[in-house]
């Protein structure tokens, strides 16, 4: 058969028709930010964009980011001229609701593009595979969830971020996925997660000879240096002429915040968090000691400040090691053996890395490990492994992220929907492993599967009815201990299949 | 469940049916993009894996329909629909059962038969669990509450997916049966059928329960293929229950029935035991009505407290009154039923309230029918829609077959939506339910019947654009209805849906001919009423040029639902139908 059905445009067009009728859903205040971006970027000159601050949500994304919404704000003149005024805060006449609305799903189209080329280079029997992953990304709840109902452009970044990856299948176009994510880099900083793989990879399969590690093909340095440094010109340039880079890194990186965020992420320190809290109830029974300013805050873990009552506090540099240093052993592999599929399995780890210890992770950056991990997830049935407890932890993990009850619907049975069809899909098209799969881990992982109908009942439904307005952070917390298990779980899975294979 | 469908089959399926026949095994690739969704499932797919999928993005769709505004949303004085049904929710709850067809009328007092409102009574005691003042007597009247914005919206998805869509999915199970369609083609046509545009934009967005009145028909007309005439009856009588409307399927039910209890041979326990178990479950529908209002009368609750003095008349029939006792024990009984038949058809009302695309609105750009005495035009009306009905009508009874039942359904139903009197732009509903039914039948997907079928509702939703664009639903409208247009390969997104091979190339050039008109003109007009402000002497013409139009396409809609009923009752020869179809047309 020349094509499969359906194709990646008709389901595009079908998820364009929800995500419309989506239009006035909840709207988190990253509704607003993009709005005031909007505003800085139209009425502003390009020197006062990182210094403005009459809104608490200023620009705290790369140069690049901000040329996209100053285009943006080009076409939303005519929209509604009064949402490009900086001091109209929180304004969201119905006018510019569309509007921003429209541009996410506008901007995706570069995802969808992405994807197709994803398609087209796969050849013979992993080309339904591979428009089925592309399916699956496209439709994936955590896009729906977070850009076109929690409103951002994530569609956008990580179609480049896609088309990047993709890039980097052929050896003619290395040099342009290189290029592809450094501009990326300037979009949003987020990615700086995965560019160490990007950089054990450029340079070993690019500017080393793949016949020795010796020879440096300097030529190609040359190029990739060159390019690389025109696009960060291009996006820090202006800025640096007035000397306000320390002004946008301030911004960029915020060191400030806490560990945890507002939700917690489910990573590693959700669990620490949790057993924090189960043994502030055992601590007494088994002689350790509380620290007692800790116990005070009772909302602890909700807001950004966590401290630990039993257990030792966790500083910014702690997590820095830990996550390179889960970062750089697969890298090792993947310096040695710089093979693409080795190469989505590095960016996948160092997602997955920076994930679980980074500091002040949002639950959002999941995407970061999900989207490369989908590319290799059909590769053979131990990916897929994998990757079924990552995709139900992943997605059930930013249930919290839209707590209205009119969405309620849309995520739960959403999720459920593409849980349902791709698990089921997958499992048809993924081809048998040539090495062992690990004993039991698939039982677990149907377990673990099974467990999150009971959870979802419980967080959404059953603790209103029994505790009403009361210990809210329960839900959340069996949310992301139940999720961090799943990812961790998944990780180190895909840990065993990464370096076996 | 509402269909039956926990009972065996009494018949094996037909051994040919569960096999893909000649002309699917032909088709190398989708045709359209429903089929082309469904492409991975044509293989040995579980219905247990495929039905809960696509309930569950019809369910998505409707929920996210139901996120924009509502009929009478922040509308004072009267706001609408959505109150309308909120209300009867706050009086059933709130009042005694003898109150419910005569309390503060004005006020969108109770106008629809008994189940609407022991449904709404069910409803309302359920949501005034969660939040008592969304049904507090008086006090919640226009209530814009967010969250009972989506109780409501919650009510309305429960009750189609308790009535509606298993009823539908039963019967495109036994009519794809019945016509020795395939399971595959079968999917394609169920997931086009409860993405049909107008029922998710009537009911989930604009607000109301036709979805519970419409699956009570359709769970009728699957009863009747699976020759269980007792539980169509029941059915039929739930269906009438709730929405009085359903009296458009009235006689093609009561044909097709008795048709069946005379041919082949006549069966007179039969029909003794459908008239019997009608009667009956009339009977239990009442019942409620009147045990209550026999208990009101023993305790002393009047059924008009606010009126003093004598009772007053009788508000039909005031001459019964003569041979009645007013005091007698089942004097308040008569009352109740006949305020009750009063209420549910408002024959004192003119011939149309708003502006419908049906022949009276029509003609009434020509002729101003105002000045003629409501008599003789309810004369006329009844006399246009007999005319209609009556010959499709012979048509079943004589030939009482499975295969022409929704054809019979959609052709009177065209017939009443035409020619009677009082009909609101939504009763396009009731005509495109069983039309679009077809989908699942023999050549349901085929091009032709798939164009005729889709020409018949995207002009129903266009009809009742104007009507949606009163509440600012243009959004939804133009999403939903490109949406299905797109699934279906119809136009404006696609022209795949005409010229088929093995058809005359008259009838093909006839029928694109025919509905690229209604198309250009239903994309002219959507121009002409965005940009164009009409001439201030004719405020309306927007909406007169949308009655004109829509009235001609549903006329053209009814004579081809006639034309192939005739087809499929074999009353016309076959060698003729190639070359004559045209005709009709």
């Amino acid at each position: 058969m020349a094509e499969t059905f359906p194709t990646l445009v008709q389901c595009a067009i079908v998820a364009g028709a929800l995500k419309v009728l989506l239009f006035p859903a909840y709207k988190s205040t990253d509704f607003e930010v993009h709005r005031n971006w909007l505003a800085i970027t139209h009425s502003l000159p390009i020197w006062e964009w990182y210094l403005e601050k009459t809104s608490e949500w200023t620009l705290d994304y790369p140069p690049f980011f901000a040329y996209f919404e100053w285009i943006l704000s080009q076409v939303g003149k005519l929209a509604d001229p009064a949402m490009l005024r900086v001091y109209n805060l929180e304004y969201d006449s119905w006018q510019t609701v569309y509007f921003q609305r429209i541009t996410v799903i506008v901007s995706e189209l570069i995802l969808v593009y992405a994807l197709q080329m994803f398609i087209d280079s796969s050849y013979g029997a992993s080309k339904r595979a591979a428009q089925a992953a592309a399916i699956s990304v496209l439709l994936s709840p955590g896009l729906l969830i977070i850009d076109h109902i929690h409103f951002q452009y994530n569609g956008a970044m990580y179609g480049i971020l896609v088309a990047s990856l993709v890039l980097a299948r052929k050896r003619s176009t290395l040099l342009a996925s290189g290029l592809v994510f450094a501009a990326l880099l300037c979009m949003k900083h987020i990615y700086l997660y995965l560019a160490p793989a990007y950089f054990v990879f450029l340079l070993r399969a690019y500017c080393l000879s793949p016949k020795s590690i010796f020879r440096v093909q300097f030529l190609n340095c040359l190029k990739l240096g060159s390019g690389i440094a025109a696009i960060f010109a291009t996006a820090f340039g202006p800025f640096a002429l007035k000397g306000q880079i320390p002004q946008i890194l301030g911004r960029l990186f915020p060191f400030s915040r806490g560990l945890c965020h507002a939700y917690w992420a489910p990573n590693v320190w959700a669990m620490y968090s949790f057993v924090d809290r189960v043994l502030i109830i055992l601590a007494p029974r088994i002689g350790l000691s509380i620290k007692g300013e800790a116990l005070k805050s009772v909302t602890r873990g909700l807001v950004g400040d966590t401290s630990f009552a039993v257990l030792p506090d966790i500083t910014p540099r702690m997590c820095f090691a830990l996550t390179l240093l889960s970062q750089a052993i697969p890298l090792v592999k993947l310096f040695i053996h710089p093979t693409w599929d080795t190469f989505i399995g590095a960016v996948t780890l160092c997602g997955y890395a920076s994930f679980l210890f980074g500091w002040h992770v949002h639950e959002k950056a999941i995407l970061l490990v999900i989207i490369p991990f989908s590319l290799i997830a059909l590769k053979d049935r131990r990916y897929l492994s994998a990757f079924r407890p990552l995709a139900v932890a992943g997605h059930v993990s930013l249930f919290p992220l839209l707590f209205t009850p009119a969405e309620f619907p849309i995520k739960t049975v959403y999720t459920i929907f593409w849980l349902v069809l791709f698990l089921m899909v997958f499992d048809r098209l993924a081809p048998a492993s040539a090495w062992p799969r690990f004993f039991l881990f698939d039982r677990f992982c149907t377990l673990y599967i099974a467990v999150s109908i009971p959870l979802i009942l419980y967080c959404s439904l059953i603790h209103g009815v029994v505790f009403g307005k009361s210990y809210e952070f329960l839900p959340l917390m069996f949310t992301s201990s139940y999720s961090a298990i799943g990812v961790v779980g998944s990780w180190v899975g895909f840990l065993v299949v990464y370096f076996t294979s | 469940m509402a269909g039956p469908t926990t009972h065996k089959p009494r018949r094996k399926a037909l051994p040919k049916a569960d096999h893909l026949s000649k002309a699917d095994i032909l088709i190398r690739s989708p045709t359209f993009p429903l089929a082309a969704f469904l492409w991975p499932a044509r293989g040995s797919v579980s219905q247990w894996e495929i039905l809960p999928l696509i309930l569950m993005v019809a369910g998505l769709f409707r929920w996210a329909a139901g996120l924009w505004g509502y009929s009478g949303f922040q509308k004072p004085p009267m706001f609408g629909d959505y109150e309308a049904q909120r209300h009867w929710m706050e009086i059933t709850t709130q009042l005694p059962i003898s109150q419910w067809y005569f309390h503060d009328l004005p006020w969108w007092g109770l106008d629809y038969p008994p189940l609407t409102a022991y449904h709404s009574w069910l409803c309302g005691k359920i949501g005034s669990l969660i939040d008592p003042s969304w049904f507090a007597l008086y006090t919640s009247r226009g209530s814009d509450d967010p969250t009972l914005k989506i109780f409501m919206g919650v009510t309305v998805i429960i009750s189609e997916y308790i009535v509606y869509i298993p009823a539908v999915v039963v019967f495109v199970r036994r009519y794809a049966r019945a016509s020795g369609v395939a399971t595959w083609p079968a999917w394609v046509a169920l997931v086009a059928i409860l993405m049909q545009p107008a029922t998710i934009l009537v009911d989930h967005i604009h607000f109301q329960y036709n979805t519970v009145m419409l699956g009570f028909a359709v769970a009728s007309m699957s009863s009747m293929l699976a020759e269980r005439y007792y539980w169509a009856s029941i059915f039929f009588v739930a269906a009438l229950g709730f929405k009085q409307m359903a009296l458009y399927y009235a006689f093609p039910v009561f044909s097709y029935l008795l048709g069946n209890c005379i041919f082949p041979r006549l069966n007179v326990s039969r029909f003794v035991g459908i008239a019997t178990v009608t009667a009956a479950s009339f009977a239990v529908l009442v019942l409620p009505i009147i045990l209550g209002t026999l208990s009101d009368v023993r305790k002393g609750v009047d059924s008009r407290p606010d009126l003093d003095g004598p009772r007053p008349p009788l508000p039909l029939f005031p001459q019964l009154a003569n041979h009645l006792d007013t005091d007698a024990a089942y004097y308040p009984i008569i009352e109740q039923l006949v305020q009750m038949v009063h209420r549910i058809f408002p024959f004192a009302r003119g011939l149309f309230e708003d502006k419908v695309a049906n022949f009276w609105c029509a003609l009434n750009v020509f002729i101003k029918l105002r000045k003629y005495p409501s008599e003789l035009l309810q004369r006329s009306a009844l006399l246009a829609t007999l005319a209609s009905i009556i010959p499709p009508n012979v048509v079943l009874f004589f030939r009482p077959r499975k295969t022409s039942l929704p054809l019979a359904f959609a052709t009177t139903a065209w017939g009443f939506f035409l020619f009677s009197y009082q009909v609101h732009e939504k009763s396009v509903l009731l005509p495109l339910m069983p039309m679009t039914l077809l989908l699942a039948g023999k050549q349901g997907l085929s091009k032709d019947t798939r164009a005729w079928v889709g020409f018949a509702n995207l002009l129903g939703c266009w009809t009742m654009f104007p009507l949606l664009s009163r509440v600012e639903l243009r959004v939804p409208y133009a999403v939903l209805t490109l949406l299905w247009a797109y699934l279906l390969g119809l136009p404006p997104t696609s022209t795949s849906a005409y010229f088929q091979e093995g058809t005359s190339l008259w009838t093909q050039w006839a029928t694109a001919f025919i509905h690229g008109g209604f198309y250009l003109a239903m994309a002219m007009w959507h121009v002409l009423e965005a940009f164009q402000v009409p001439p201030p002497d004719k405020p309306d013409l927007w909406v007169v040029a949308n009655v004109g139009v829509g009235f001609a396409g549903f006329a053209i809609c009814y004579a081809w639902c006639f034309w192939r009923l005739l087809v499929e009752s074999e009353l016309i020869p076959k060698s003729w139908t190639k070359k004559t179809k045209t005709k009709t047309q």
